[in-house]
């Protein structure tokens, strides 16, 4: 659905962008569209929170990005007793140099699989949050850049909840997206069942872009064009949730920045060099889900009113 | 669910009701009153904490138990006072069925009504300002059940100005239904039958039944005089009701015998002047002392007391001519003398020999009359609080308390001089008066009692005892003279009481009294005469509609005028065309999901359609600043675009929503 008059992207970049898609589809069955959410995560500079139960392919969908991005990976199982230190680095004396030398982290990568992470101690879900948010960490009084690319993906188990210190409003609001996988549809069951490991799928892939491709793509993700109409649309949203009697805590102004990116990036990836309503519709229930603050007694699930946001809010 | 209420929905349905509840709290039994009131706060407290419903049975009970109590204080349930006792309830109870939007739009609605009724007991100014904004806070809840698009915390003063929005906008409808609405002859509801709620003097007088109107402020009636000439102050006696007869405590009326005494014929200073009667329920016409003729309507009875046809159930207004010198009857004879000397038995032993004797000193009746008034100057004092008297009042104050006010002197007064063999008779009305620009106000605190005594050859003269206690009192009026309500003599308080009065009378004037007389009068000083009901309703109708029109374009302009540029107008507009043809408008779809449904649903349509979606989203989404002639021309191409109409329902049934683009 083409609708301007100049290409959003050069061509090259555009099909290994597809490719990249396609290629991820064909290992995560049947879930087109969280795929591309989870493009849209990675292009607007954002991070993902993968909320689902275990056995559902929040592991399988990050090692296929992983390998498709073309990015480094490592993978971080988050348990109780995780330090900080463990997933940024120590600093280890070495006695010929005599100076202390870091030695980086799992989190020095350019995808990082959290797993599991509201099973971490809120001291070391902080010290990887703030990573998110800065770019950079800082040990002994030194600063360490992560190299860009860097893309989280975070995943948690909404129901096992014992034992775990659930990330607080605050923490959730950097993720970008929060998005639940849910089982596949029948079709898509049948096939994976029927196929080869997706171990070995994975293992096979080849990337399609690399780290510098995605940098250009998320130069031209911030290029889409949000018209004046379409960032009042975006407003009266923010304004609805901020009205809404059952909602305690509205959207907040970063909301409304990630809301924009990720309409951007949805934008880009339907090969369209401006943002229609339509696609802050498709993003706005994963952007907004998890940052509303619900009354204590609020009588509404999350679902039911973001939907509720979007039915009321007119389209400009 | 949607519909149930939220608690701020819930709140504001509960405070107009109550304050509808307030209105007839006058008149309610204080126990109801109380009662309701609790009701409603534990059901505002139980709906605070969440607490379950109210099943039926208990509401079904409360029901039954509100009727047996109306029934039983009132003996029924029909007629003003149960009617609107049983309404209050009612409405109360309401409150504990209401959980839905419906029920607080019913409870709403039916407070209007109650509100209405309260009407039914005042009409005075500060009143109906007082329901008016009831009203409004009836109409502010209603504004707040107002489905929004989206649940929404809607601020109380947003709410109270759309209700005054309404009301205002709702007042030359108003304006026009109270001027040409055909007038009814008498009241819509029938007669005040049951004179709740007014004050007056009664037709009898008993000592201490003065006190609580003396405290009264509430007017009583108005008087204009037709030229600058006012009579002088102590000349402003307003007789009113004759009394003759004493049984020891109470004065009566006697029984009317009507010999048909000549009218009384003009001797001295006369006076043309305009009453204006608040409402009394009563017959009695109050006029200055001594009418020369009655008005239309109402006759001079023997006693030159004027008694209407008619209980005066709404404000009335009569001319009068009075001349304050005349005596009325020169002749009394001994059928008529006998009563007017007539005295109870074994009462007043005391003071029939203070009469006796005073009869032996005094050489004429005029000795007597002096005698009296000089015992009264010498001893007794003015006062509006005094104490109770024994069972012989007459004795009792004029040789034990010695204290009192107006009723007890004319009382004393009328008993010493029937005892002396003078012929006397009480006469109670009003006294005095506040002259607020060119009209006298006369209030109920001015009630004052009088004797008349009859002399040959001049006939009935009045006497004022009380002026020989308290001179005061007839020069400045009885608040004045009264230490006992020194808080209400503070000057500034009684001047802005008095101006009050004046925007009160033009209320009465204008707008209780408009009747209709006055609505001809109205519509021949606007070169309408004669004008027929029909006619009426006619034009009624006719400013109704345009004001409907008026109305009409006036909410037309308010969307019109909502936000957006020529784009935005020109798909507006196509959107509507396309809900008409059959494809429901969904504000919150965007183009491109519209042309997906589209393409689903009515294909024909979805090709027609095609470049100019395409052409919206580019001018509205793909630039920023889209090129007017651009806006025009695809404006025009919307416009021009042909719609199928035939396909209406079928459409809306099979429309899908589709959200994603993909």
């Amino acid at each position: 659905m083409n609708e301007t008059t100049h290409p959003p992207l050069r061509a090259d970049l555009r099909d290994a962008l597809a490719r990249a898609v396609h290629q991820v589809n064909t290992v995560v069955l049947g879930k087109p569209h969280e795929v591309r959410l989870a493009f849209v995560c990675l292009l607007a500079g954002g991070h993902l929170l993968i909320e689902d139960l275990p056995g559902i392919g929040k592991t399988t969908l990050a090692h296929a990005l992983a390998a498709t991005l073309g990015l480094g990976f490592q993978r971080v199982q988050f348990t109780s007793d995780l330090l900080p230190s463990d997933i940024i680095g120590v600093g280890i004396y070495e006695r010929e140099a005599g100076v202390f030398k870091f030695h980086p982290g799992p989190l020095f990568t350019q995808l990082l699989l959290a797993d599991e992470i509201n099973r971490a101690m809120p001291k070391t879900q902080s010290a990887l949050l703030e990573a998110m948010a800065e770019g950079q960490v800082t040990v002994d009084g030194t600063t360490h850049r992560l190299a860009p690319p860097f893309f989280v993906v975070a995943t948690q188990n909404p129901l096992d909840l014992a034992g775990t210190w659930p990330l607080p409003d605050s923490q959730l609001d950097r993720f970008m997206l929060r998005m639940s996988l849910g089982y596949p549809d029948r079709d898509a069951e049948r096939a994976m069942l029927g196929a080869s490991d997706r171990r070995d799928v994975i293992a096979a892939l080849a990337p399609c872009l690399g780290p510098d491709r995605i940098l250009e793509l998320r130069q031209a993700c911030a290029a889409v064009l949000a018209s004046p109409a379409l960032i009042e649309y975006v407003q009266a949203l923010l304004a609805a949730s901020r009205d809404h009697p059952e909602i305690r805590v509205g959207l907040s102004p970063r909301a409304g920045l990630a809301l924009l990116a990720a309409a951007r990036a949805h934008a880009l990836l339907a090969g369209r060099a401006h943002c229609v309503p339509e696609d802050v519709q498709a993003v706005f229930p994963f952007v907004a889900g998890h940052r509303l603050g619900l009354g204590a007694n609020a009588r509404i699930d999350r679902t039911r009113l973001v939907a509720q946001l979007l039915e009321a809010t007119p389209v400009r | 669910m949607a519909d149930q209420l939220d608690r701020q929905q819930f709140e504001r349905t509960a405070i107009a009701v109550a304050a509808t509840i307030a209105t007839h709290a006058a008149h309610l039994p204080p126990w109801l009153t109380a009662g309701l009131a609790a009701a409603i706060g534990l059901r505002l407290f139980a709906r605070r904490r969440g607490s379950a419903t109210i099943s039926s049975w208990t509401r079904v009970l409360l029901t039954a138990l509100l009727l047996v109590v109306v029934a039983t204080r009132y003996g029924n349930v029909f007629g003003r006072l149960p009617g609107t006792a049983l309404a209050c309830g009612l409405l109360g109870l309401k409150l504990f069925e209401t959980e839905r939007t419906r029920d607080a739009r019913v409870a709403l609605c039916f407070s209007g009504f109650v509100l209405m009724s309260s009407l039914l007991f005042s009409q005075a100014l500060s009143f109906s300002l007082f329901v008016g904004g009831v009203l409004v806070l009836i109409l502010g809840a209603l504004a707040t059940l107002q489905p929004a698009p989206l649940p929404t915390r809607r601020p109380l003063r947003a709410d109270l100005r759309i209700a005054a929005t309404l009301l205002a906008a709702s007042v030359p409808l108003g304006l026009a239904a109270f001027a040409l609405l055909p007038r009814l002859q008498a009241p819509l509801w029938g007669s005040r039958d049951d004179g709740i709620g007014r004050t007056g003097l009664s037709e009898t007088m008993a000592p201490g039944q003065f006190s609580q109107l003396m405290q009264d402020d509430s007017p009583a009636f108005r008087v204009e005089f037709a030229s600058a000439k006012r009579p002088p102050n102590a000349a402003l006696y307003f007789r009113t009701i004759v009394l003759t007869d004493f049984d020891g405590t109470t004065w009566t009326r006697r029984f009317g015998s009507d010999r048909g005494v000549p009218t009384p014929a003009a001797r001295g200073r006369t006076f043309d002047y305009t009453v204006t009667l608040e409402a009394t329920d009563r017959r009695w016409l109050p006029a200055l002392d001594l009418p020369l003729f009655a008005p239309p309507g109402a006759r001079l009875d023997d006693d030159q007391m004027l008694i209407a046809a008619r209980p005066v159930n709404q404000p009335r207004e009569y001319q009068l001519r009075s001349d304050v010198d005349t005596h009325a009857e020169p002749s009394l004879d001994r059928r008529e003398r006998l009563p007017m000397l007539r005295l109870p038995s074994g009462y007043g032993p005391q003071a029939r020999a203070l009469a006796q004797r005073w009869r032996e000193q005094a050489k004429d009746d005029q000795g007597v009359v002096r005698a009296a008034l000089a015992m009264f100057r010498g001893s007794f004092t003015y006062t509006l609080s005094p104490p109770p008297l024994a069972r012989d009042s007459v004795d009792d104050f004029l040789f034990g308390s010695r204290q009192g006010f107006c009723e007890h002197y004319a009382s004393a007064f009328v008993f010493l001089m029937r005892a002396a063999g003078i012929p006397a008779r009480v006469v109670t009305g009003y006294q005095g008066g506040w002259w607020s620009g060119d009209y006298l106000l006369v209030r109920q605190s001015d009630a004052h009692a009088w004797a008349e005594i009859w002399r040959d050859g001049s006939g009935w003269q009045r006497v004022d005892p009380t002026a020989a206690v308290s001179p005061a009192r007839v020069e400045l009026g009885a608040p004045d003279a009264n230490n006992v309500q020194a808080w209400f003599g503070a000057e500034w308080l009684r001047e802005v009481r008095n101006r009050f009065d004046a925007v009160n009378r033009l209320w009465t004037l204008s707008v209780v009294q408009f009747d209709a007389m006055s609505q001809r009068n109205l519509l021949s000083s606007l070169g309408i005469s004669a004008a027929a009901q029909g006619d009426l309703l006619l034009m009624l109708s006719t400013v109704l509609g345009v004001a409907m029109l008026l109305a009409a374009a006036w909410a037309m302009r308010d969307t019109r005028a909502r936000r957006g540029d020529a784009l935005d107008h020109a798909w507006r507009g196509f959107r509507a065309r396309l809900a008409r043809a059959g494809v429901d408008d969904r504000a919150a779809e965007g183009p491109l999901d519209l042309r997906v449904r589209l393409h689903a649903t009515a294909p024909d349509i979805a090709r027609a359609v095609d470049p100019l979606v395409s052409e919206y989203v580019a001018l509205r989404y793909g630039t920023a600043q889209p090129a007017a002639s651009r806006i025009a021309d695809l404006a025009r191409r919307l416009r021009s675009v042909r719609l199928p109409r035939a396909r209406r329902g079928a459409l809306r049934r099979t429309g899908i929503q589709v959200r994603r683009v993909p």
